[in-house]
C-alpha cells in the first residue's frame, strides 16, 4: 500500500516536473522585444503625397510607383489623400504637411485660389518644395518646382487628330469638360482646339457639367435635345464617358458617335473592348511617382538644379477601340 | 556537529534555497513586466500631455490676445516652455513605425510654438489683423496636433499590439509555471521528507527489534544496521556488547562443566580410598599370615593350596595399593590371571578362561583396577549362577591406534535397558559381591574421567545369549599421559 503511494506521489512528480520544464523553457526562451527605438533622428527626406482622388486605381498605381522610387532613394514617403473630391480635407492635409514641415510635397494640382495661396505663401515662405503630379497648375501662380506628369496639350491634340481621321472634315464635336475648369483640362481642350479649329466643316460645342453621376447624365440629356445630330463626344474630364455614354443609349445606338475619354479606368476600358468608346489616352501614372519621387529627391540632395519649370513628361498613349489594352 | 542534526540543517538549507530561488525568479519577471507597464503608460501619458500643454497654450495665448497684461503675458510663456518640454519628451518615443509621424508632430509643435509668437509679435507691434491671423493658424495646428496624437496612439497600438499579447501571453504562463512549482515542490517534498524520516527511523526500528531479542536472552543474532549516522555508532556498540555477552557466557558454561567434572572425579576416588582403607585392617598382619600359610602348606607338600594362597595374597597387595594412579595393561593383566587361578581352584572345571593376548599392546596404562572387576563381573553373572558353568573368554588387540580389550561370556546376558543403565553410569555404585569392592559402573566413571572421552566401552548383550563387553583406549593418549 505505501509502496503504491509512493510511486503514484513519484509518477506525479515526474509528470508534473515535465510540465514544469517545458512552461520553464518557454517562458525563459521567449524574450520580450520591444519594438526597437531608435533614438537618432531619421535623417532621410521625408515627403509626403498628397491626392485627392485615392480611390481611383490611377491614384493607386501613382503611390504604388512613388512608394517604389522611396524605397529606392531611401526617402519616407507618406501618402495622405481624401476619398472622394473633399477639398477641404485636401488643403487641410496640405496645411498640415507644411505645418509638419515635410522636407518635399508632391501633391495633385488643384486650381483653386485656397491652393495657390497655400503652396505659393505658406509653403514657399517656409522653403518646402512643391512638386504637382498629373494635374498641373501654373507656376507663376502656385511656385511650384515643376510638374511631373502628362502633357494634357499634347494628349489633347492626339486625341483631336485622331477625331478627324476617324470622322473626316466634317460634323459636330461635343466637348464635355467639367465645370471645376482645372489647369489640366484647359490644357486638353486648348490642344483639342488647336487641331480642330483649322477644319472649318467641324463645329465643337463646349459643354460644362458637374463632377456627379446625376449631373453630367443631365447635361448630357440637355445636349442631345439641343443638338440630335452631334457626331462625337469627347469626355475632356477624366471621369464623364461612361455617365455619357450611359446616357446615349438610353435613346440611341451609342455605336454611330464618335466617343473619346481621356481616362483609362477599368470601366472605359470594358466600354472601349465593346467599342462604345472609340479611343481613349492612356497616361503613366506609376512612372508619375515615381518620377516625382525620384525629381524631388534630385532636388533636395542638389544633384538637380535647377528643376525644369515646365515640368517633366510621362508616356501617352493612345489606344483605339480594336487595340488590345 | 552530529550526524542527524547536520541531515536536517542539509534539508532545511536545500528547501530554503530552492524557495529563495524560486521566490527571486519570480518576482525578478513580475518585477520586469511591471516596468514595461510602466513605460508603455509613460509613453501614453506623453503623448496625452502634448495635446494639453497645446490647448493651454492656445488658451493661454487667447486670454493674453483679449487682454495684454504681464501676467497673462507670464501665464503663456510658461505655458509655452511647458509645450516645449513635453516635445522634448516625446522624442523618446520614436521607434521605427512612427518614426515619420514623430517628426512631423514634433515640428508642429514648433510651428505651433512659432505661430504663437509671430501672434504675440505682431500684438505688441500693433498690428491686430495679422495678430489674429496667427492666432487662427496656432489654432488650426493645434487641432492637427490633437489629430496627430491620436494617430500617433493608433500607431502605437499596432506596433506594440505583438509586444501587449506577448506580455499578456507571458503573464498568463508565469501563473501556470507558479502553480506547477509549487505542486512539484510540494511532492517533491513529501517524497524526500519521507526519504529522510526513513533514513532516520529505520536504524532505530532495527535497533528496538534487536533490543527485545537481546532482552529475550536470544544472544547469536548478529545486529546489522546500515547507515551513516549516530545509530550505526549505536548499533555497533550495541552488537560488541552482545558479542561479549556471548563469549562470557560460553566461558561461564565451560568452566561450570570443568567444575562439575572435576567434583565427580573427587568423589570417586574418595570413594575409592575409602573402600581401599575398610580394606587395610591391618593388612601386615594379613599378608604375613597369608605367606606362613602358603609356606607351610608348601612345606605339607600342598604346592596347589601355597600357589592358591599366595595369588589370594598378590591379589590383596594390589587392591591395596593407591587408587589414584595408573598402571601398566601388563600388570593388570598379570592381577587378572591370579584372580582367575584362584576362581579355577574354585569352580575346578566350570570355569573355562581363554585368553588372546597382543603382547604389544601391554605397555599401555590404563586406571588401576579396570580390568579385574569387569572379569569378576563376568564370573558373578556367567558361571556362579550356571551349574554347568561358563566360557570367558579375553582378548586384547590394536585397532585403529586404540587398544581394544575384548571380555566375553556365555552367560544369561542383559537386557537393553540394563545395557543403557550401565553406560549411562545412571545405576547406583554397588561393589558388594565384588572382591575389591569396586562395582561395573565405577569402573566405566574412572575408564572415561582417565581417557577424555565417552566413547570408552561398548557393550553387546542379549538375554541368555551372553555378553560382549568392548573397552577402547587410546594408544596417544595415554602415551602423552605418560610423558
Amino acid at each position: 500500500m505505501r509502496k503504491y503511494i509512493i510511486i503514484s506521489l513519484f509518477a506525479g512528480c515526474l509528470i508534473i516536473l515535465f510540465f514544469t520544464l517545458t512552461s520553464m523553457v518557454k517562458m525563459f526562451s521567449s524574450h520580450l522585444k520591444e519594438p526597437s527605438a531608435s533614438v537618432e533622428m531619421h535623417s532621410s527626406y521625408r515627403l509626403v503625397l498628397i491626392t485627392l482622388e485615392l480611390d481611383t486605381p490611377f491614384w493607386a498605381k501613382v503611390e504604388e510607383g512613388a512608394k517604389a522610387a522611396a524605397e529606392k532613394y531611401n526617402v519616407s514617403l507618406e501618402v495622405w489623400g481624401t476619398y472622394g473630391t473633399n477639398r477641404d480635407d485636401f488643403l487641410k492635409n496640405i496645411e498640415v504637411a507644411i505645418a509638419s514641415k515635410v522636407d518635399g510635397i508632391i501633391v495633385q494640382g488643384l486650381d483653386t485660389d485656397e491652393f495657390k495661396n497655400l503652396t505659393k505663401v505658406k509653403a514657399a515662405s517656409r522653403g518646402i518644395p512643391v512638386i504637382t503630379v498629373a494635374n498641373d497648375v501654373p507656376m507663376n501662380e502656385s511656385l511650384r518646382r515643376t510638374y511631373v506628369g502628362s502633357d494634357h496639350l499634347v494628349a489633347g491634340e492626339i486625341i483631336a487628330r485622331q477625331l478627324v481621321s476617324d470622322m473626316g472634315f466634317r460634323g459636330k464635336v461635343v466637348l464635355m469638360v467639367s465645370d471645376r475648369q482645372e489647369y489640366s483640362q484647359r490644357s486638353r481642350l486648348a490642344g483639342i482646339l488647336n487641331v480642330l479649329s483649322p477644319y472649318e466643316g467641324i463645329v465643337t460645342k463646349i459643354v460644362a457639367a458637374g463632377d456627379s453621376r446625376e449631373e453630367v447624365a443631365k447635361a448630357t440629356n440637355q445636349l442631345l435635345n439641343d443638338m440630335p445630330d452631334a457626331d462625337a463626344f469627347i469626355a475632356v474630364s477624366a471621369n464623364h464617358a461612361s455617365s455619357i455614354i450611359q446616357e446615349i443609349s438610353k435613346r440611341m445606338q451609342v455605336e454611330k458617335f464618335f466617343i473619346y475619354s481621356f481616362d483609362d479606368s477599368p470601366a472605359t476600358l470594358s466600354l472601349l473592348q465593346q467599342g462604345k468608346i472609340d479611343a481613349l489616352i492612356t497616361q503613366s501614372p506609376e512612372a508619375m511617382g515615381e518620377e516625382s519621387v525620384s525629381h524631388m529627391v534630385k532636388w533636395l540632395t542638389g544633384e538637380q538644379f535647377p528643376l525644369n519649370p515646365d515640368g517633366y513628361f510621362t508616356d501617352i498613349k493612345v489606344l483605339r477601340a480594336g487595340d488590345t489594352p | 556537529m552530529s550526524s542527524i542534526q547536520r541531515k536536517i540543517l542539509t534539508m532545511s538549507v536545500i528547501v530554503l534555497f530552492i524557495m529563495a530561488t524560486i521566490w527571486v525568479v519570480l518576482t525578478y519577471y513580475n518585477q520586469k513586466t511591471q516596468e514595461q507597464y510602466n513605460d508603455i503608460l509613460q509613453r501614453y501619458l506623453h503623448m496625452n500631455e502634448v495635446t494639453e500643454h497645446s490647448h493651454q497654450t492656445i488658451i493661454a495665448l487667447n486670454n493674453y490676445l483679449q487682454k495684454p497684461s504681464t501676467v497673462l503675458r507670464d501665464a503663456f510663456n510658461q505655458s509655452k516652455e511647458q509645450i516645449i518640454l513635453a516635445k522634448l519628451q516625446s522624442v523618446s518615443l520614436r521607434n521605427q513605425d512612427n518614426a515619420y509621424t514623430l517628426t512631423s508632430y514634433i515640428n508642429m509643435i514648433d510651428s505651433l510654438v512659432a505661430a504663437a509668437d509671430l501672434s504675440v509679435m505682431f500684438l505688441e507691434e500693433k498690428l491686430p489683423e495679422q495678430s489674429a491671423e496667427k492666432f487662427e493658424e496656432a489654432a488650426r495646428i493645434d487641432k492637427y496636433i490633437a489629430e496627430t496624437t491620436i494617430t500617433l496612439i493608433d500607431k502605437e497600438v499596432r506596433t506594440y499590439d505583438s509586444f501587449y499579447r506577448s506580455i499578456i501571453e507571458q503573464s498568463t504562463e508565469l501563473k501556470r509555471l507558479g502553480l506547477l512549482l509549487f505542486s512539484l515542490i510540494t511532492i517533491m517534498l513529501l517524497l524526500f521528507t519521507y526519504w529522510f524520516s526513513l533514513s532516520i527511523t529505520r536504524p532505530i526500528h532495527k535497533l528496538t527489534i534487536a533490543a527485545k531479542e537481546l532482552s529475550r536472552g536470544k544472544f547469536d543474532k548478529p545486529i546489522e544496521v546500515h547507515s551513516n549516522d549516530e545509530i550505526s555508532f549505536l548499533a555497533l556498540t550495541f552488537d560488541r556488547m552482545r558479542v561479549n555477552i556471548n563469549n562470557l557466557i560460553f566461558e561461564i558454561q565451560q568452566k561450570a562443566q570443568l567444575e562439575s567434572e572435576l567434583q565427580e572425579s573427587k568423589l570417586l576416588l574418595k570413594e575409592s580410598q575409602l573402600i581401599s582403607l575398610q580394606s587395610q585392617i591391618n593388612p601386615h598382619f594379613l599378608f604375613n599370615t597369608l605367606d606362613t600359610l602358603s609356606k607351610k602348606a608348601y612345606l605339607d607338600g600342598s604346592e596347589d593350596t601355597s600357589d592358591l594362597i599366595a595369588n589370594v595374597a598378590g591379589l590383596l597387595r594390589y587392591n591395596l595399593r593407591r587408587l589414584d594412579r595408573a598402571v601398566t595393561l601388563a600388570e593388570e593383566l598379570s592381577v587378572t590371571l591370579k584372580y582367575i587361578e584362584i576362581q579355577s581352584a574354585r569352580f575346578t572345571d566350570r570355569l573355562r578362561f581363554l585368553q588372546e593376548i597382543d603382547e604389544n599392546c601391554l605397555h599401555i596404562k590404563l586406571p588401576c583396577l579396570t580390568l579385574q572387576p569387569i572379569i569378576e563381573n563376568a564370573v558373578i553373572h556367567a558361571v556362579e549362577p550356571l551349574e554347568e558353568g561358563g566360557i570367558i573368554s579375553l582378548r586384547i588387540y590394536a585397532k585403529e591406534e586404540c587398544v581394544m580389550i575384548e571380555i566375553k561370556d556365555d552367560g544369561t546376558g542383559m537386557s537393553e535397558e540394563k545395557v543403557r543403565h550401565i553406560l549411562t553410569e545412571s545405576g547406583i555404585s554397588d561393589g558388594t559381591g565384588h572382591s575389591t569392592g569396586i562395582g561395573f559402573s565405577n569402573v566405566v566413571k574412572r575408564l572415561r574421567l582417565f581417557v577424555g572421552d565417552e566413547d570408552v566401552i561398548d557393550i553387546e548383550s542379549k538375554p541368555d545369549q551372553g555378553t560382549k563387553i568392548t573397552l577402547k583406549i587410546p594408544m596417544a593418549r595415554s602415551a602423552a599421559k605418560n610423558v
